[in-house]
């Protein structure tokens, strides 16, 4: 008895340890979820933000405000947050890390899931309405075009809503590559 | 064995509290804040060159400023505080300052928010949505949303766009069918203006209510994302300083928002008894008391393009914008009473703009504007009523 009573809180904060990182912000399926959430509320009123117009924190106190003017829920709202985190390095100008050059190599179709694309996107009839459809963008627009969007989505619109991702020269490659097929 | 109910009982509250204090420490992986400075601004030139006051004096040019801070603070994950305060300089060339809003929202669970304090009503959805300048994407206010400058022959329809109260807001997810919100507030009401007759509604927020009788209102809203919303809301307060003359309004607004296009549009009347007395058949005696409804009526639409459709890099930043909007007003059916100023009256405006995105909260607005007053009788009527805005308006 006195071994439980001892154990018990122990054991309760071991589940509660647990508990949390099932949920955790940077999992790719909130991330996603986070990106069609915002694809869908996020130009209702005004024009969509870019996550880097906002730090990680100022985003933690804008997106609450976001979520009484939109209704959304408070799971949907720390979607978008883990959303726009995700697309958010530490430092304020978004350059990316080389760091993760020794990260494992992940696949276009893999970055495409993990930045949330098709949260803005369609891909072969799946995905938001916010951005055009990208099934024939290199066809049509051409490999440099995309690449350099890609870089810098403001390069030929300044009031572009897409993220200016963190991503490294063979993400971009990986992802080109992907749009190709 | 009542003590260990007692200690269970703390153990978990203390592993419930720690729970969310692991919570935090997790969440701290995306940088919880506590504060973040938001809002926006804008300068506003316009010229208005053939328009006349009623006594016939030119009306001026002008050039007019604002700043308008947010402050947004995060206390806990449950509770959130958000104020404005606008700066404005206005025609005269005088500094102005208003508190826009100051309220506290507390998140009680996953689709139901409570806030209390000042806030801007969910009655339709240019005032509590689309009137901050780098949003509005005209540089002017619907017609029933009230005038501006000038002779102001439009007068607005209501006073009723921000308020000191509680509200209650919800989010019914019904999946694919789509999403109901629902809004419910009470505050602290309209007031009555002063003047001769008792003075109509008040049209401009003041701190305080006159009477003991609190306000109603609420809006109902169905959503289909990301491209429908279809709200209905509805206002009810008592604002003479008796108590005993009812002011109302109803709203429906409709908007479809396209990835390229827009359209918006709000249908909105009000009703407002007024009392008076009939002139006394013996003088020195009281003649029959009376009350009658005013009422105000109108409606708007607004279309806006992107010419980033085109496909035309140049183009990109550019937005057109057209917005007609409607009013008439009647004094239990007498057009022509002069009771108040804008009794009997029928009028229409009509905005057309070129918008030149910098950033996405960030434009250049070019607009030109033009109000007809279709009764002549009505005061105003014959009148030239046109301007030409050029606005810098900036989120940040
Ligand atoms: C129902 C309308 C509505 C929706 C939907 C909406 N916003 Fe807003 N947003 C506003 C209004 C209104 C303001 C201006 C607040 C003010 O001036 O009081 C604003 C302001 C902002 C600002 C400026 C900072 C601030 O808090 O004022 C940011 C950033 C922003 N919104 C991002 C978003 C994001 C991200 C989403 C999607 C999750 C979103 N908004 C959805 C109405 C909306
Ligand atoms: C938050 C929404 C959002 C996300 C997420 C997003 N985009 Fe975009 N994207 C847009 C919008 C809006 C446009 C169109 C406006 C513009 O020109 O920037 C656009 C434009 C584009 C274009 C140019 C298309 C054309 O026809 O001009 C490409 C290519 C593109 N996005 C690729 C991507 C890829 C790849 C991803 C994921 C790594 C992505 N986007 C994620 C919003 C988004």
């Amino acid at each position: 008895m006195k071994l439980v009573k001892l154990l018990l809180p122990l054991i309760t904060l071991t589940i509660s340890a647990f508990s949390v990182p099932a949920q955790h912000l940077s999992d790719a399926s909130l991330v996603a979820k986070g990106a069609k959430v915002y694809g869908e509320n996020c130009a209702r009123c005004h024009n969509a933000r870019p996550a880097e117009e906002y730090s990680k924190k100022e985003w933690s106190v804008v997106i609450p405000h976001m979520r009484a003017k939109a209704h959304m829920t408070g799971k949907e709202s720390l979607a978008v947050e883990a959303f726009l985190a995700s697309t958010l390095t530490a430092d304020v100008r978004n350059t990316p890390s080389h760091e993760s050059a020794d990260a494992p190599k992940r696949t276009g179709a893999e970055l495409v899931t993990q930045f949330g694309c098709q949260g803005c996107h369609q891909l072969k009839g799946e995905g938001g309405t916010l951005g055009p459809v990208l099934d024939d963008v290199i066809s049509d627009k051409g490999e440099a075009f995309v690449l350099q969007k890609l870089i810098d989505p403001k390069f030929n619109n300044a009031a572009s809503a897409m993220p200016k991702y963190p991503m490294t020269k063979e993400d971009i490659a990986a992802i080109i590559e992907f749009l190709k097929q | 064995m009542k003590k260990v109910l007692l200690q269970s009982a703390v153990t978990a509250a203390l592993s419930m509290s720690l729970m969310t204090t692991v919570n935090a420490q997790e969440n701290s992986s995306l940088d919880i804040g506590r504060l973040a400075i938001a809002g926006y601004g804008d300068v506003t030139y316009i010229s208005q060159g053939n328009m006349k006051d009623e006594e016939g004096n030119d009306i001026q040019n002008n050039v007019v400023a604002r700043f308008v801070p947010i402050f947004l603070f995060q206390l806990s994950e449950k509770i959130h505080i958000e104020a404005e305060i606008e700066f404005s300089t206005n025609e005269e060339g005088e500094t102005e300052t208003e508190l826009e809003y100051a309220n506290m929202h507390y998140f009680l669970n996953d689709n139901t928010i409570i806030t209390a304090g000042k806030f801007l009503l969910p009655f339709g959805q240019f005032g509590a949505n689309l009137h901050p300048s780098w949003i509005n994407k005209a540089v002017s206010n619907p017609g029933l949303y009230g005038g501006h400058g000038g002779n102001g022959s439009l007068g607005g329809i209501t006073s009723i766009l921000g308020d000191t109260g509680i509200s209650i807001a919800n989010t019914w997810n019904m999946g694919d069918a789509g999403r109901i919100f629902t809004d419910f507030y009470t505050v602290s009401g309209p007031r009555q203006e002063e003047g001769d007759h008792g003075g109509g509604v008040e049209m401009e927020v003041k701190k305080g209510d006159n009477n003991d009788s609190m306000a109603f209102g609420g809006r109902v809203a169905y959503a289909f994302l990301p491209e429908w919303e279809i709200g209905i809301s509805y206002y009810t307060g008592e604002y003479s300083d008796d108590g005993d003359l009812n002011y109302s309004a109803y709203n429906i607004d409709f908007n479809w928002v396209g990835s390229y296009a827009s359209v918006r549009g709000e249908i909105f009347g009000s009703t407002a008894e007024t009392e008076g007395e009939t002139e006394a058949e013996v003088e020195g005696e009281h003649g029959e008391e009376w009350v009658k409804d005013f009422d105000k009526n109108g409606w708007y639409i607004q279309g806006t393009w992107q010419a980033r459709q085109l496909g035309k890099a140049w183009l990109n930043p550019i937005e057109l914008v057209v917005r007609y909007s409607d009013i008439e007003s009647d004094f239990d059916g007498s057009i022509g009473h002069d009771f108040e100023e804008d009794a009997g009256k029928m009028g229409s405006r009509i905005y057309y703009g070129i918008n030149y995105w910098l950033e996405p909260s960030a434009v250049l607005k070019l607009g030109a504007e033009s109000t007809s007053i279709d009764n002549e009788g009505a005061g105003h009527g014959g009148i030239v009523d046109d301007r030409v805005f050029l606005q810098l308006a900036f989120g940040f």
